[in-house]
Formats: C-alpha cells, structure tokens, sequence
C-alpha cells in the first residue's frame, strides 16, 4: 500500500465520523444575517476551533466587529513545505420558507433517493459546512495516519459570508502577514456534473455604473411639446440600442481591449465538456443565442465580456397612461470583464460614449456604486492547477473540467487585492444541490470523494 | 344694446366666492386612471351635481363605462324656438400627481399664493386641468343668471369623468346619448391662450392612440453573471426597438407613418408665420434649447402640424438602490403617437407592431394594450358664425384680437361631437404655457381665471345679442 493509499484508507474508515462531526456542526443555526442567531454564529466557529485544537492546529476564534473568524496554522516543520490558506465559512442562509423543507433544516438526515444516490439534507450540508469540512476531514486523515501534512497549512473560515462579509477586508488588512500564503484554495464551488470534477480557473469582472439623463426640467405635456421637446427616454434607448452592433458585439471604443483569445486547448477542453446551449437556453425559456455571433455560449459566459442593462426606468409606469415627456429617464449597466480589461478604462470609455450622444441640452450623469472588479484568472497552465488537477483526475477517473463562471466571487478578489494570492477553486457541490433553497443537500459521494480528493490534491501539492 | 357692465361688476365682486368654489372642487383627488381615487371621483360628481342643481340645472350623475358623467340641462322659459342649444363639456378628472415631492404644496390642497412679479397663481393639480378652466364657464353662467334671470339659450352641460385616461367611455355615452346631447355648437375651455395677454382660439388639434408593449424574453429573471451573454435581455430588445422608432433627422420610421399626413395650406402657414412664434424661449422655459422634432420644421410646426412619436415611461429590472445583477424576463415601455391631418389610428397601430414584430427576435414574444381611446386629429372651420362671436367678445375683454392657433395636444372629444352628435367645436380656453398642466406645482393664473370667466359673460353676452336682434 503506497502511502496516498493508506491515507484514503484512513478516510474511508473514518468516514461515518466525519458525517457524525458535519452533522453536529450543520445542527448549529448559524445564520449570519438575522442577529437572532448571533450566539449560535460563535457557537460553530468554537467547535470548529475545538475541532482544529484537537487535530494538532493552533486555532483560535478570532473576533471582528460582526460575527467571528476562525484562524488556525499547521506547521509541518518543513522548511520546503509551501503554505496555503484554505478556506471556507461557517454561516448559512435563512432557511425559509420552512414549510418547504421535507425534514427540518437544522436537524441533518441522511436518505437514500430512489436512484440509489444518498444524500444529506440539511441547511448548510453543502453551502458550506459540507464543503469546508472535506478539506478538514481530508487533512485529519493525513495527520491520523503520518502525523503531520505535508504543506504548511493555514485555515480561513469566515462567519459573514452570506451577509456580504462586512468583517473580511478589514480582517484580512489586519491580519495580512499571518494570512498571506503562496496561494489559497477556496471551497465553495461545484463539481461539472456528478461524475466529472472541476476547477474553476476563470470569473468574470464587473463594472456597474447608472446613468441619468436629464431633458425638460420639468415633466411636460406631450401633446403640447412633443415633438420640439427632447424626451430623455428616447435619448436613452437611442443610446443603449447603440451598445451593441448586430453581431452582438459591444461598441464601446476600445471596450475589447485586454480581451484575448480563449486558448485553443481550453476551448477543445470546453469543446469536450458537450455542453448543450439549446439545452442552456430552453430551461429559460429562449432558443435564440444573444451573445456574440460565432462563439458558443460556454465561452460567452466563462470568456467574453458584455454589456447588460440590469434596469432602466422614466416617465409614467402605472395603470393606463399619462401623456408625459418625463424630465429623466435612468438605466442601470453592468460590464462583465474577462481577461486584463480594466474597470477604469472600460467605466470612463462607456461615460464617453455616452456622453457623446447626448444632446447639448440635455444632461447625462453617472453614478456607480464602487470602483468594479478586474477579471479573475488563474493560467490554466499553472502547475498549481496541473497538479490539482491531476489529483482530481486521480479520485474521479476523469478529466478535470477546467471552468469558468460568469458570476463573480468577492473572496477572490480580497485575497488577490489584499493579500496578493491567486485562488483555486475547487469543490463538489452539484448543481441540484439546492443552495440558498429548501431541501438544501450534499451528496454522500460529494462528501466522501471531496475528503479524497483533498487527500491527493494535499499530497500532490507537498510533493 | 343693453350695457354688460353689470354682469361684469357681479363677476368681480363674486370673485372670491368663485375661487372659494374652485378650490372646494380641487380638494377631490379625482385621479381617475387609479382605482384607490374613484371614491373621490364619485364625490366630486356629486359636488358638481348639487352645484349646478343649486343654479336652477335639471342636473343628474349617469353611469358609464368608467367614471360618472353629470348632465345638466337648462331649458329656460320662453325661449324663442330659434334660440340655439348649447353643450359645454369639461372634465372633472385630473392628471396623476407624482412625482409629489417635486410639489411645493400638496396637489390637492389648493393655496393662491402670489409671485415676485405680482401675478397671483392658484396652484394645484387640476387648478388649469380641466377644473379651473371648467369653471370659468360655470361661474359666467351663475353671474349671468343672478344678474338676468336666466340663459339666452339652452344649454346642457357635459362634465366627465375620464379625459386623462380612457376616452372610449365618453364615447360610448355619447353614442347612446345622441338625441339628448345633441346642439347647434359645443363650447370647450380646455385650451390656452396666445400668451399671458392674447387670447386665443384653437382651430387645430392633433389626435392621439396610446399603445403600451411589453417584451418577453427569458421565463424568469436570471443572474446576469451566468447568463450574460448567450441569454437574451428584453431590455436590449425593447430599447433596440425604441431606438429605431426616428431616423437621424427626427422623422418617425414605421412604414407609412405619414400617409394622411398633408402639408399645411400657405394661407395658415402665413398666418402662423405672423404670430413670431418665440421658439427659443418656449424651449428655454423648460430648460432646453435645441429643437428635437422633425428637421426642416419650425418648433411651432413640429407640434401644430406634424405627427410625432413619444416615449412617455419605460420600466424593467432592478430599479431600487445600488446594483442587482439581474437579466429582467419583461421590459415595457408606453407610448403615444400624436396624429395629424388623416392619420388614421388603425392604420398606425397596425404598422407599429409591424415594426415591432420585425425588431423580435424568435425566442421572444410581445405584448401590447391599448388604452386611452384613439382620436383622429381635428380641424375647426375657422369662418363659421361661432369662432366670429367669440373673436369678439374675446377682444372686447383682453383688448386685443384673439389668435386662431393649434393646440399639439389632443381633445379627443372634439372628435367624439364631430362624428357622433354631427357638432362642431368653439375651443377657447385661458391656460399658459407654463401652467405646468400633467406636472408638479400645476397651476392657473387669478388672470386667466377671473378674466375667463368676464370672456365667457362676454360669449353669452353676444349670443344674448344675436337674439335681440332676431327678435326685433
């Protein structure tokens, strides 16, 4: 038996264990938004402590003006052993509409489906104790069985991350020489199906921004000024029908700047991923691709940039209708960003070109609600991803998916802005999996092949 | 000829009690497009009832469609067979207040309140729009009657309930109503003058159709970060769609818009020509300055002759603070046509959603509601007997000769009388430019109220004087 053998032995035997810790922890309602729970908030992040304490971590909970942090170092005594910051939070969603839920959302069940697959039902079984805990178990196991891990490891777990982490810049800022590490590997995201694991090596950045334009000062008639009087909701469609050009394309001087190519070797690995647009788009309701002509929708959400109205409003909206040349008309954008498009750039190109459809008398302001997020990109070829990748190949038998995500995830971007860290993501949720939803669950294999996999991928990162 | 000045002296000295009934009558919120204001609307029918039943009407509240009608009917005693009958149509419901924090005082607490350049202003929603204007005739009949005893003619007054929102109402108690309503003339004050010291009379209006679309695209709203992109924004659609709707040089582009739409006759073209219509500062008292309308065309002609197409509210998505990373399902957007000449409101319509239907994608579909009732554009002859009495009585009062002008605006009502009771319209009306009528701080000069009312007792004093002269 080689030594990775031994190690997930350990796991598998451990494995009713480690469901028996995961349950204890989902049975805490530790809901970070409703300060109802803020007691039950401390109380998971202290038997998370306890927990780490046990194992050979020096853990402690950590406190921050909202709910507290977990912090806790494994040091190997290996002066080569790289060090990586693993993270995941504590906190779960409100669990309503309860009378949704088939068991109660706080006492964990385990059933088998009628397909055989058994699951854990329970709020926060995968969104994220389930999650966090695979990283967990997995390193119980390599301490059980060699009595040490073969990285230098620091755990992050964070008890404000389904209320918009108010604590976490500030914290990180405070706390940036302890946390800073050589990367840091996130758990939080999903498999690519049941069978196929994945990494997700690519988010999309954002730029939000409001425009207001101002004609008439005042709301007229519009049978007496219509026609002479400029109407700003025509100005303002004029200039949205004017984003994008008929292949989809987004006009915007200099918008695809910093955009580049996917690489051929990823799209043939998209390409083997059979994604199904038709599918995609039917369970919306559509069948017409709106994106860029020529590229496929996997690579408009994971690669391409857009812009998209969010919102848009002037003039009467009510019941029947009122004959009005409103004084405003406002819209609300959002630019998903790929690549080394950034925020600043795009956010003062699209106020140009805004701008410059405007009539001299009329006026166009801006207002954005922060300075946006430049993409989040890991090169799929580094060996940080070659390696996790092959340990997941290794568990699951097949290729690693390597992903992207059109949405964004903030913790991204604090570790990369704050403490200069690259992320990896890496997890098992599945996409039926029910997060922020009754019945949330957490597939047994999930659970078990996750603690697997972070068995290899700690063993392959050590090597 | 007998001297006027005594029904003018009773006109003056009731100004106050005048103005205390106006602003009795503006205190009903009588919105009628939302159904929480049609208690109020119910009410002020009632009011305007007992009113008019107070200065000796037959007056009666009858049921239509949508908000009651008060028909009121004075058929003095003897009356020579050869007097004409007269009907006055007013319209007791009002524009929608919003925005109200934009109202320096509540919209239906009605104060006078006097400005740095001494004209004193009753504001309130409504005070132009129609009560104010509505009432200058009410209260020139009352004076007329207390000073002689009784109308010159017979008279049904017509006030509705449904002028800013469905029209179709209307017309469905017309069409019922015919033998009853029916009269040699109808009377509206429901338009502006010239300016603050021309008096004028609308000869010209243009008709209007209001079409609301809604586009549907996704089933639901979707997170714009895992469906940007391949997923289709109505947003982008609609406002694509909305964007197509005036070429570059402002002229609409839906496929023969302008069929029907004829070029002004030289002899009105001269006759606008004269009246050095101040383009700039009409577009500098709204804050602009540069004319939006069709190129080529004077800013008066874009709104007396021209048709347009007006984006009046547009709404979908997120719209609350901050940000919300949402691909809305549906974007709507409300829109009204202003017609010209023969426009016909089918025919547009049809070509509208033609143009629409062209601009769909596949994937999505599109929903329309019309609402408001169609009106065709109107022309009043400008030689008949009507328009020269009331030049006169008009000069008489403001001491300068009345314009004959179009009104961009639409009465859909002139149309109604015209179609179905056969009835040409005399439209004179005291409003102001800035009258802000359909918008915050709505307001009615004490001028154009109290010298609206002395015009009418002017109108009434001539067709008293028609009669004389028939008699003798």
């Amino acid at each position: 038996m080689t030594r990775i053998d031994s190690i997930l032995s350990a796991a598998d035997k451990g494995l009713d264990r480690s469901l028996d810790r995961l349950f204890d922890l989902v049975r805490i309602p530790s809901i970070s938004t409703d300060p109802a729970y803020k007691a039950d908030c401390r109380k998971a992040a202290e038997r998370i402590v306890a927990d780490l304490s046990a194992l050979g971590f020096s853990a402690s909970v950590r406190e921050t003006p909202g709910h507290p942090m977990v912090v806790a170092h494994f040091d190997p005594k290996d002066g080569k052993a790289p060090h990586f910051l693993f993270y995941g939070h504590y906190d779960v969603q409100p669990p309503d509409p309860l009378d949704k839920w088939t068991t109660p959302p706080f006492e964990p069940a385990k059933r088998t489906g009628k397909d055989g697959i058994v699951r854990l039902y329970g709020r926060g079984t995968a969104d994220d104790k389930g999650q966090l805990l695979t990283f967990v178990e997995a390193m119980r196991a390599w301490i059980t069985e060699t009595g040490t891990l073969p990285v230098k490891a620091t755990i992050l777990i964070e008890g404000e991350e389904e209320s918009g982490s108010p604590s976490l810049v500030p914290f990180l800022k405070a706390n940036k020489a302890e946390l800073t590490c050589d990367a840091a590997f996130v758990c939080d995201t999903n498999m690519w199906d049941e069978k196929t694991p994945a990494i997700t090596t690519r988010l999309r950045g954002t730029v939000k921004d409001e425009i207001t334009i101002t004609g008439p000062r005042v709301d007229l008639h519009s049978g007496a000024y219509g026609g002479p009087a400029a109407n700003p909701i025509r100005i303002l469609s004029k200039l949205l029908s004017t984003l994008h050009d008929k292949n989809g394309k987004v006009t915007i001087p200099g918008f695809y700047d910093g955009v580049s190519d996917v690489p051929k070797e990823v799209k043939a690995q998209w390409a083997k991923l059979k994604f199904s647009d038709r599918k995609f788009l039917k369970e919306v309701g559509l069948s017409v691709p709106a994106g860029e002509k020529g590229k496929s929708a996997l690579e408009q959400v994971w690669a391409r940039p857009t812009a998209e109205v969010n919102g848009i409003w002037g003039g009467y909206t009510g019941a029947g209708t009122k004959t009005v040349i409103p004084s405003q008309a406002h819209a609300k954008i959002t630019f998903r960003l790929v690549g080394k498009q950034k925020p600043e750039k795009i956010q003062k190109a699209f106020r140009a070109f805004a701008k410059a459809q405007v009539p001299k008398d009329c006026q166009i302001e801006f207002s954005s609600s922060g300075p946006g997020s430049p993409a989040s990109e890991i090169a799929e070829t580094s060996p940080l991803i070659r390696k996790s990748a092959a340990a997941l190949k290794e568990e699951f038998r097949r290729d690693t998916a390597l992903i992207g995500s059109g949405g964004s995830i903030p913790i991204v971007r604090y570790f990369k802005d704050v403490l200069g860290m690259d992320s990896v993501l890496i997890g098992f949720g599945l996409n039926d999996d029910a997060l922020h939803s009754p019945n949330e669950k957490y597939n047994l294999s999930s659970f078990h092949r996750g603690i697997r996999s972070w068995v290899r991928v700690l063993g392959a990162l050590g090597r | 000829m007998k001297s006027l000045d005594d029904v003018l002296q009773g006109v003056d000295a009731a100004l106050d009690d005048s103005l205390a009934r106006l602003f009795e009558l503006l205190r009903f919120p009588t919105v009628a497009t939302d159904p929480a204001f049609h208690g109020a609307c119910r009410d002020a029918a009632a009011w305007l009832r007992d009113l008019l039943a107070g200065m000796g009407f037959d007056a009666r509240i009858e049921a239509t469609t949508g908000q009651p009608v008060i028909v009121a009917e004075y058929a003095p005693k003897g009356l020579p067979s050869h007097a004409p009958r007269i009907l006055f149509y007013g319209h007791y419901d009002v524009q929608p207040p919003d925005p109200l924090e934009l109202w320096e005082s509540p919209p239906f607490e009605p104060q006078l309140r006097k400005g740095a350049d001494g004209e004193t202003r009753i504001f309130a929603r409504g005070a132009c729009d129609d009560k104010g204007q509505l009432m200058t005739f009410l209260e020139a009949s009352r004076a007329w009657i207390k000073a002689r005893g009784s109308l010159p003619f017979r008279l049904t007054i017509l006030l509705e309930g449904d002028e800013e929102g469905d029209s179709t109402h209307l017309d469905r108690y017309v069409a019922k109503n015919r033998a009853r309503l029916k009269a040699d003339v109808a009377f509206i004050c429901d338009t502006g003058m010239w300016d603050a010291k021309t008096p004028a009379i609308t000869t010209r209006l243009r008709g209007c159709i209001a079409e609301e679309i809604v586009v549907s695209g996704p089933s639901k709203d979707l997170h714009s970060g895992l469906y940007g992109g391949p997923a289709r924004n109505p947003i982008r659609v609609l406002t694509k769609i909305l964007g197509d709707l005036h070429d570059r040089n402002g002229r609409v582009s839906i496929p023969g818009f302008y069929d029907g739409v004829d070029p002004v006759p030289p002899a009105t073209r001269r006759q606008w020509k004269s009246l050095k219509f101040p383009e700039k500062k009409y577009l500098k008292g709204v804050g602009l300055s540069i004319p939006a309308g069709e190129k080529g065309y004077a800013v008066y002609e874009q709104m007396w002759s021209r048709p347009t197409a007006e984006i009046n509210g547009i709404y979908s998505g997120y719209t609350g603070a901050g940000s919300k990373t949402v691909l809305p399902a549906q974007a709507m957007a409300k829109l009204t046509f202003r017609l010209v000449g023969r426009q016909a409101p089918a025919r547009i319509r049809k070509g509208l959603r033609e143009f629409v239907k062209a601009r769909l994608p596949a994937d999505c579909k599109v929903s329309y509601k019309s609402e408001g009732g169609d009106s065709m554009a109107v022309t009043v002859v400008e030689k008949s007997p009507w328009v020269r009495l009331a030049q006169g009585a008009l000069k008489d009062e403001w001491g300068r000769s009345p314009v004959l002008m179009a009104d961009g605006a639409s009465i859909p009502v002139v149309g109604t009388f015209k179609s179905l009771l056969g009835v040409d319209t005399l439209l004179v009306g005291f409003g102001l430019e800035d009258d802000s009528v359909h918008s915050p701080n709505e307001k009615y000069n004490l001028t154009s109220f109290r010298k609206g009312i002395r015009s009418w007792t002017r109108i009434i004093a001539g067709l008293a004087e028609q009669q004389e002269r028939a008699k003798s």
